[in-house]
């Protein structure tokens, strides 16, 4: 530190020394200028992370009670109350959209980790190219999501599209489907597809790092005592793997859970509305009507449907693992 | 005890605020703006946002240096901002919404001004003395507001139906006929991949192009009575082209006017619905001299059909320039400029007048624009327009995806329409 080693001719730039056991006495005047030191060490990020996180948060929060629509910028912002919230639990729209993200959310997360979970098993055996499989799985997970759905779109492209071109093999009436905004289903086959081609890989190297740190002696302990390969996944693989798992599932349930950019990319939200998810139709409330209240109470909602989603896994894993 | 700990709080609490509380004043500072307006004749410089890329950016600049040259103490910054009409218009909200002075002048699109004009965005026009008889009236009727005129009409695109002369003799007639026509056509030419090309996709060219077909069965797209037989009729015939008379492909639900005038370009389909641009692309072998452009053609209880779309001037409100604004706006909108952009980028001009003898003997074609401007029919002039578009989207999505008939998609989007119509601010 420069206060040990100072440089010939300068001044130290912390007048900082250790005390003789090793730290300030608390309550003596230099544990109090440690504290000081300390917070004007951190106020920068603390003042950066306020301006940038909590501040809209609160701003929002503030929004989501007031009439804020900046398409008549003439108006006053007034305190509307819970109009808002009535207004966005009466709709028949939000509560669409809301079931639409839970389903995929669902649906997305089971898919991810299962196949997620298989793929890290088969990265954490021994085998030639292992390690280029590791760094090339991550690829789909690099692409940018606007990226990735625009390559998939084409790719389902009923003219320009191989996925038509590669169905017409098997059957001539796959030749020329229309995956998006012609049926519910396929459109949404789409998306899930896309999504999982870039979340998957994600998950996977969360569960490898997660397996990486598994002793084999245990394994070797297990086999000894005559356990099979399923009775040592379930036993000790899938428990020694729930601290991996809780990271990967809380990331991609909150991802699941604001799922935009595919399907603005993608459908538009149709059919009609049938893949509008609460993201997409928060995107419309703020981008479309400007409508900054109504739009910062579907927010509001988003971050504590998130919340109690995030908690949720928390609690079931640490349950669990007591 | 609490006091102390209250007081040291309060003590650590006021740099916290002194920081916030500058915070805050820069902030305003920066979205502040407004003062005089500087007179026409003195040196200034002006902002002209726009969306132009390709020709119609280059033209655009061509235009601008003949203007500065024309007038020595005006300089034009040009702010190219997105092609993309969506992400064109949130950043020309972004500017307005933080209360910018800048863009002095901008592109709109048609239905821009209303919303602008009811957030008092945009300068009325009618107090620098603009006159708007010398342009399509229809296009005017888009840029006024509750009797003033915000915007000048800049290029007007009548969306209509192209065919393919060498396959189809003479022009349809009615609804009906397009659809024979079609389907004869597809049998005769093998090349063909469909009969019908239209924007089917999820977006605002699905409006335009129902719109286009809307009048010629007596349709007319009223917010306040959209639920009427002839919009039934309009929309019922769409979805039976793809579903029923099968000349149209379900392929058409992801189509914009970019890939149905390449499919019509390409020779794969005998009618497209589009606007003007695909007679100033070059065509494939098989279709070049041989493409003609109509209004759609009437059915009983109807008049033939096509749809306004096209861009115009505005000024913003806060803009200390508004008469070097204006300056600009009115060279940009004389007939040579209009005349030169058209041959230049086959902008489709404004002025009637800008139809001249030498236009046509360098684009034939404009003949026929001129002829569909007589016939298009504009979206609704609402402030409210986006949430009625956003409606009608989900409407017509549902109809060409075929999971609703055109009644019940009708009849279920009809409220909401009105009601998104009629909202008003604050309510």
């Amino acid at each position: 530190m420069a206060a040990d080693a100072p440089a010939r001719g300068r001044k130290p730039l912390l007048r900082w020394k250790p005390s003789p056991s090793g730290s300030a006495r608390p309550g003596s005047a230099r544990a109090a200028a440690d504290r000081r030191l300390g917070y004007l060490l951190v106020a920068p990020v603390v003042l950066l992370l306020l301006a940038i996180t909590a501040y809209p948060l609160i701003y929002n929060l503030w929004n989501s009670f007031h009439f804020v629509n900046l398409g008549l910028g003439g108006l006053p912002h007034k305190f509307v109350g819970a109009q808002n919230y009535t207004k966005m639990f009466g709709s028949s729209l939000w509560r669409a959209a809301l079931v639409r993200t839970l389903i995929f959310t669902v649906a997305s997360i089971a898919f991810d980790t299962v196949v997620a979970l298989g793929l890290a098993l088969m990265l954490h055996r021994k085998f030639r190219g292992r390690g280029f499989l590791r760094a090339a799985i991550l690829v789909p997970w690099a692409v940018p999501t606007v990226v990735s759905a625009m390559l998939w779109k084409t790719m389902f492209d009923p003219r320009a599209g191989f996925v038509d071109y590669f169905l017409g093999f098997f059957h001539s009436g796959w030749a020329n489907l229309t995956w998006l905004n012609a049926s519910v289903w396929r459109s949404w086959a789409v998306i899930f597809i896309s999504d999982a081609w870039k979340n998957v890989p994600f998950v996977a190297i969360i569960l490898l790092a997660g397996l990486q740190v598994i002793p084999t002696d245990i394994y070797e302990a297990a086999k000894i005592d005559g356990a099979g390969a399923v009775q040592s996944f379930r036993r000790l693989t899938l428990p020694l793997l729930k601290p991996a798992l809780s990271v990967a599932l809380i990331f991609r349930t909150l991802q699941a859970l604001l799922v935009f950019d595919v399907i603005f990319i993608m459908t538009g939200g149709g059919p009609g509305n049938s893949t509008q998810t609460l993201s997409f139709l928060n995107y419309q409330t703020f981008i479309n009507n400007l409508d900054f209240g109504y739009g910062g109470a579907i927010s509001v909602m988003l971050v504590v449907l998130a919340l109690v989603a995030a908690g949720i896994i928390v609690r079931v894993f640490r349950t669990e693992q007591t | 005890m609490a006091t102390n700990l209250a007081r040291t709080s309060a003590r650590r609490l006021v740099p916290g605020a002194a920081v916030v509380a500058a915070a805050v004043l820069v902030l305003a500072a920066c979205g502040s703006s407004g003062g005089k307006s500087v007179s026409g004749s003195a040196k200034q410089t002006i902002v002209f946002a726009e969306a132009g890329l390709g020709t119609e950016g280059q033209q655009t600049a061509k235009a601008i240096k003949a203007f500065e040259t024309a007038n020595p103490n005006i300089t034009v910054k040009i702010d190219v901002l997105s092609s993309d009409s969506t992400t064109y218009l949130s950043q020309l909200e972004h500017s307005f919404t933080a209360g910018s002075s800048t863009p002095d002048v901008f592109e709109s699109d048609v239905t821009y001004p209303a919303k602008f004009a009811q957030a008092g965005w945009v300068l009325p026009l009618n107090s620098l003395n603009a006159t708007t008889s010398q342009f399509f009236p229809t296009e005017v009727a888009a840029g006024t507001f509750q009797g003033k005129i915000y915007a000048i009409p800049w290029f007007d695109n009548p969306e209509g139906l192209f065919y393919r002369t060498d396959l189809i003799k003479t022009p349809p007639t009615s609804p009906q006929q397009v659809v024979s026509d079609a389907q004869k056509a597809m049998k005769q030419d093998k090349n063909l991949k469909e009969g019908l090309a239209f924007e089917g996709d999820k977006y605002e060219g699905a409006i335009t192009a129902f719109l286009t077909v809307d009048s010629a069965f007596g349709g007319k797209l009223d917010p306040q009575n959209l639920n009427t037989p002839g919009n039934t009729a309009a929309l019922a015939w769409l979805q039976d082209a793809i579903y029923k008379e099968h000349i149209a492909p379900t392929a058409v639900t992801g189509w914009q006017e970019g890939q149905v005038q390449s499919e019509f370009s390409a020779g794969h389909a005998a009618f497209a619905i589009n606007y003007p641009f695909v007679e100033a692309v070059p065509p494939s072998a098989a279709v070049k001299g041989h493409i003609g452009y109509i209004p759609f053609p009437a059915g009983p209880g109807g008049t033939p059909a096509s749809a306004l779309g096209g861009e115009m001037l505005a000024i913003n409100a806060k803009s200390q320039h508004t008469a070097a604004a204006y300056k600009l706006i009115q060279y940009l909108t004389s007939p040579p400029v209009e005349t030169a952009r058209a041959e230049a980028t086959g902008d489709p001009p404004s002025l009637p007048s800008a139809y001249t003898p030498a236009l046509y003997a360098k684009a034939p074609y404009f003949k026929n624009v001129k002829v569909l401007n007589g016939f298009s029919q504009p979206r609704p002039v609402s402030p409210n327009y986006l949430q009625i578009s956003s409606d009608l989207q989900v409407m017509l999505s549902s109809v060409f995806a075929n999971t609703k008939p055109a009644a019940a998609a009708i009849s279920a989007a009809a409220p909401t329409v009105k009601s998104d119509a009629n909202a008003t601010p604050g309510g």
